[in-house]
């Protein structure tokens, strides 16, 4: 297999984030500069998505470092989607925003940087050097949550670090344990690591060993994703970081942690079966449901609003994966849609956050008078998580819901409806009080840097389209990533 | 080597390594937490050399002179920088006292061994003995993290659990393949200068790096 697509896809971000450095951020080229890398490193996205569904498994690099398979190719493709908004809506291009051009570079160095070890993260072979971007990506990302240094992001990148890095040292524990079980049976071997090598010896682990593994890349890879009780950090970053990063943090970083511990799932099925997994994925997944659905009751802040319904939205796809074949592909397809109504909601709630200048849910009103657009896709988007037709997640929540049944769980699911219930009503009480009611006095009416709502637009589009019906390409993903990830 | 001696030298390196991360539970002071982290690198860069010269590969020793060079001497540059800037704040009044954080401590160390023992008892390698105590500061070092209330303090809780799964992974593993191995120093390193900064920001902005006024972020 040739080595182009990997070069676009990994390399774009790269050059994006020199170029940002060295090139001065007022300049109009370096924007186009920066955008279209990150629509190049797209397009190689897509066209793995295309080579993987023509039936190839594009590989690259010393001892297949570098391996896509369909899991792969649909979290690249949604990592580069959201990378791409971020560079063309990022920081200096709403004329509303308060940024310097430092400020802009540092982001700019910092959010390429950040897509490019997502994007090493869900293509790379050896589970070690996933760990590894992994790892990187809590780095890249904390260091623009403080973009603008206030009391308050201050506080909220000193948790995000401290308690990400911890936990993703603990995905580490568990990774060594993985590797120390495998050089105890045959011996130690540079490819060891690879996730092919380990799912195909799966079988041989020591149970006890691996089952005590898979907790500790739980509880690590879970603080990544959010999943509760290692949650505390989320709605704290997520709220406080420019919304750009913002997006790319509750659209697909969560969904990144979440595609390794679908990859050790696969491999700690294999060795002892899938009840174990299972009920631990259970376990947290409803527990992070409950938690997020009763925060969201009381939540006075919109964008700590969004953040704890990305929780509720992991949780959701944790419990997925535990519901067998069904299961499985509902997780996927939910993930597909949280990363783009997501990602959507947080661009959106950062052109509220510039035109009113206050995250607080009680100083915003009659949005849709004062942003007929921005509000019309704030609403859209929240209708859309709320689950309701005709958009994406009307489907997956679906699906998700009657594998549960399909899968004998019917009480599991009438407590999940319940906690979904709850959240629906807190979050339509939020929103109705945004929409409507006097403008505040003195706002400037009317939307500014108009054509940054196209973007958006295209998002709330492709939900419409997957809640009419899930394109064909799609499925057919879907259905191979069922094959290597869902039994 | 004889095996035999091999077993007792990781159970010795492993005890230098862990007595190291117990001792911040009963040392106050931040230049006595720097010095116990300095010395615990280098007791982990000692026994990784030793498993180096057991098992006779080159690859063990670069990364016991990467171990020495970058948590020995480079880290602990930085920290005596900070320590000189905050060397007064001292954790007078952690939310666990020593005595009660010394019997966690010891708990914790037996706990360790209880989790560790499907893993000894599968194990044919000779360092395998020091596992239990590699996991105990595992869990040691997390105690550090969550029960101090100094910014630095819990840097060098964590800096400490990577050490702490360094040393699991050279005795369970004889170690790990070099490229991930190399990438998880550049990690290690790279997170430590950016919570060195965010350390630094803390101070500035709150102008103290206690994280107990970390609580503007609630509900």
């Amino acid at each position: 297999m040739t080595a182009a697509p990997f070069l676009a896809l990994l390399l774009s971000p790269i050059l994006a984030a020199a170029g940002a450095l060295v090139l001065p951020p007022r300049w109009r080229a370096a924007s186009v500069l920066h955008a279209g890398l990150g629509l190049i490193s797209l397009l190689a996205a897509l066209r793995f998505v295309a080579l993987v569904l023509d039936g190839w498994t594009p590989t690259w690099g010393a001892t297949v470092l570098f391996r896509v398979d369909a899991l792969s190719a649909l979290l690249a493709a949604c990592v580069a989607f959201v990378a791409a908004l971020a560079a063309l809506l990022g920081p200096r291009l709403g004329p509303d925003d308060h940024y310097t051009p430092a400020q802009v570079r540092r982001f700019r160095v910092f959010s390429s940087l950040f897509a490019f070890t997502m994007l090493v993260a869900v293509t790379a072979n050896n589970v070690g050097v996933m760990w590894i971007a992994i790892e990187a990506t809590t780095i890249a990302s904390a260091v623009i949550v403080p973009l603008t240094v206030t009391k308050a992001s201050v506080e909220a990148s000193w948790k995000y670090i401290l308690i990400g890095s911890v936990g993703i040292a603990l995905a580490f524990v568990g990774t060594v344990l993985g590797y120390f079980d495998f050089v105890t049976l045959v011996g130690q071997r540079e490819y060891a690591l690879n996730w092919t090598v380990l799912l195909a010896n799966a079988p041989v682990l020591h149970p006890p060993v691996i089952q005590l593994a898979f907790v500790f890349i739980l509880i690590g890879y879970g603080t990544k994703a959010g999943l509760a009780p290692m949650h505390t950090w989320l709605p704290d970053a997520h709220s406080e970081a420019p919304s750009a990063l913002s997006a790319m943090m509750s659209g697909v970083l969560l969904a990144v942690a979440l595609y390794a511990i679908v990859r050790w799932k696969a491999v700690v099925t294999a060795a002892v079966g899938h009840q174990f997994p299972n009920r631990l994925l259970i376990g947290l997944g409803l527990l992070s449901l409950a938690i997020a659905a009763l925060s969201l009751v009381i939540q006075r802040q919109y964008k700590r609003l969004l953040a704890y319904s990305s929780i509720e939205h992991t949780g959701l796809m944790c419990l997925g994966l535990a519901l067998g074949p069904l299961g499985v592909f509902a997780s996927m397809l939910h993930l597909v849609n949280h990363t783009l109504a997501k990602s959507m909601m947080f661009f959106a709630s950062g052109r509220i956050l510039d035109r009113y200048g206050s995250p607080e849910i009680g100083r915003v009103s009659g949005l849709l008078r004062v942003m007929p657009w921005t509000g019309g896709l704030f609403a859209a988007g929240m209708i859309a998580l709320l689950g309701l037709p005709p958009f994406g997640m009307f489907l997956s929540k679906f699906a998700l819901v009657r594998a549960g049944f399909a899968d004998g769980k019917g009480w599991l699911m009438a407590a999940v409806l319940a906690l979904l219930a709850v959240a629906f009503v807190s979050l339509l009480a939020h929103l109705n009080r945004m929409l409507y009611g006097p403008a505040p006095a003195g706002i400037r009416r009317g939307e500014s840097g108009g054509w940054a709502v196209v973007p958006l637009v295209a998002c709330a589009t492709m939900l419409v389209v997957l809640g009419i019906a899930v394109p064909a390409p799609i499925t057919e993903l879907l259905d191979r990533i069922v094959e290597i990830a869902g039994r | 080597m004889s095996p035999e001696l091999v077993s007792q030298l990781s159970v010795g390196g492993s005890t230098l390594v862990l007595l190291a991360g117990l001792a911040m539970l009963w040392r106050r002071g931040v230049r006595a937490h720097i010095g116990a982290f300095t010395a615990q690198s280098v007791a982990l860069a000692a026994t990784t050399a030793m498993v180096g010269w057991f098992t006779g590969d080159w690859q063990l020793w670069a990364v016991a002179a990467l171990l020495l060079l970058i948590k020995g001497v480079g880290i602990p540059i930085l920290l005596a920088r900070m320590a000189r800037r905050f060397g007064t704040e001292r954790e007078l009044e952690p939310y666990v006292n020593t005595a009660t954080s010394l019997l966690v401590g010891g708990l914790l160390v037996l706990l360790a061994y209880l989790v560790t023992a499907p893993l000894v008892s599968v194990s044919q390698l000779p360092t395998r003995t020091g596992m239990p105590l590699a996991m105990g500061l595992v869990f040691v070092s997390l105690f550090v993290i969550i029960s101090r209330k100094k910014a630095l303090t819990q840097v060098l809780g964590f800096l400490m659990l990577e050490n702490a799964v360094a040393l699991l992974a050279v005795l369970g593993t004889h170690g790990i393949p070099i490229i991930v191995e190399i990438g998880v120093f550049l990690d290690v390193a790279l997170g430590f200068i950016v919570m060195q900064v965010f350390v630094y920001q803390i101070h500035e902005t709150f102008e103290s790096i206690d994280v107990e006024q970390l609580n503007r972020l609630r509900e």
